[in-house]
């Protein structure tokens, strides 16, 4: 298979890249860049562990090969900490104990944040769908949904 | 292992003289939350493919557009796109009440309707209503642009009419006055990521209060999405005070019959497709009363 060259920004900093046709967006975040807070669980777009956020929406990077997307950006579970500071839904994870397992919880958040840059007051129902393809097998869904709710009523009093 | 070759042509132009070149070799790829599945689980529906040809960033495919007669969507359009649209919410809310039920956020974000409508699923969410709405596609190839009802497009269960130097560029649906409701009704194992068991679309307008223009669209539960003729035809000009609902259930599980044959899951479906009917009448009547 002839390798394609693909330019993407992942977490603000550019890469070059050449890839293979069938290699998808999970693939080049974990294997090339060991962005390993992107998760491979079910590989067929039923568990939102693989969740980042593309161009500005919340996609399954098991979905997506990285020849498609020359050009985006990319945004992972790593690129949510800024100079050494958590983002707002990260502490309010931490605060609403909000992990057990850990293992879907890089897509939850950035299913949450997907949804919070484009609403960013959204009712309980939008939270309850922005997170709807993401399983937590632990099934911590209350906390999750609480620490999400939290998060956007501190964005909208401070 | 699947091995092919990537192509990922600039524009429409390009794609469509790469296709005529070598069209027979070549898997077109939009949104890939179909494909992707099919090429990872090595499924036998793919056939055999030299190429995989990306469109999905060719421009111009995913805009909406309102003309005087039709709605006309791109085939590139997502379904979250679709969700989201005013243009269709104000003609067509069943278009959107279907495509809310896709999957999950990320897929709606992905998937694309001409993928949807391509890919020919008999759990296709949104080829239930577009065939209510007699939606029809338009298929262009380097030479020549075509238009076919979305019904006569769908020739199988993932099958369609498409030629192999053809791309789907989009989908057309005449306007239906305000006097048209709709109901779109699924069953599915659980609420996000699932594929319908059944599906049901119907379209109809009430004159007088009797079902004038009526279509009632199931698939899932047939190999693929279709009307229901004869259930269509004892409706119509039926006074929607006066429904035999009963008998009008009992006669809908027995067209499926007729149209998919016994199966494993008659027993279940037959029932259901009836109570799936007279659940969307009764929402529709709700509504004009």
């Amino acid at each position: 298979m002839q390798k394609v060259k693909v330019s993407l920004t992942v977490n603000r900093k550019k890469y070059n890249l050449k890839v293979d046709p069938d290699e998808r967006l999970l693939d080049t975040l974990r294997d090339r860049l060991h962005l390993f807070g992107v998760k491979e669980g079910c590989s067929i777009g039923e568990c939102g562990a693989c969740t980042v956020i593309l161009d500005g929406k919340a996609v399954n990077s098991c979905m997506v090969y990285t020849f498609q997307i020359d050009g985006s950006q990319v945004l992972t579970v790593e690129g949510l900490e800024i100079d050494g500071r958590l983002d707002p839904l990260q502490l309010s994870f931490i605060e609403h104990q909000a992990v057990q397992c850990g293992f879907c919880t890089p897509g939850m958040l950035m299913s949450a944040k997907a949804l919070l840059n484009k609403n960013p007051n959204p009712d309980k129902e939008a939270i309850k769908t922005a997170i709807e393809g993401n399983l937590c097998r632990c099934t911590g869904y209350q906390q999750i949904i609480e620490a999400i709710e939290a998060a956007t009523k501190k964005d909208g009093s401070e | 292992m699947i091995e092919f070759e990537a192509l990922k042509p600039q524009n429409l132009k390009e794609a469509l003289a790469v296709l005529k070149e070598k069209g027979m070799d070549i898997k077109i790829l939009a949104g890939g939350t179909d494909l992707l599945v099919e090429i990872n689980n090595n499924s036998d529906r793919l056939g055999d493919f030299k190429y995989l040809m990306d469109i999905s960033s060719i421009k111009g495919l995913d805009e909406i557009e309102n003309k005087k007669e039709h709605l006309i969507i791109g085939a590139l359009c997502t379904h979250t796109q679709i969700s989201e649209s005013e243009l269709i919410k104000r003609n067509f809310p069943i278009l959107i009440r279907s495509a809310k039920t896709i999957g999950s956020t990320q897929i709606r974000n992905r998937g694309t309707i001409g993928g949807n409508i391509n890919n020919g699923s008999p759990a296709a969410d949104l080829i239930t209503p577009l065939i209510a709405l007699k939606g029809s596609v338009i298929l262009k190839s380097k030479n020549k642009k075509r238009e076919l009802p979305l019904q006569d497009f769908i020739t199988g269960p993932y099958k369609t009419d498409r030629k192999e130097d053809e791309i789907m560029t989009k989908i057309k649906i005449p306007k239906i006055t305000s006097d048209y409701q709709s109901s779109f009704q699924k069953v599915k194992r659980r609420q996000a990521v699932a594929i319908a068991r059944i599906n049901l679309a119907v379209v109809t307008d009430i004159k007088k209060k009797r079902f004038n223009d009526i279509r009632v669209v199931f698939s899932s539960a047939t190999p693929t999405a279709i009307r229901f003729l004869k259930i269509e035809k004892r409706l119509k000009q039926a006074h929607i005070n006066e429904l035999d609902l009963e008998s009008i259930a009992e006669q809908t599980g027995q067209e499926m019959v007729e149209i998919t044959g016994e199966r494993w899951s008659t027993p279940y479906k037959k029932p259901v497709v009836g109570n799936l009917l007279i659940r969307a009448l009764q929402e529709i009547i709700r509504e004009v009363q």
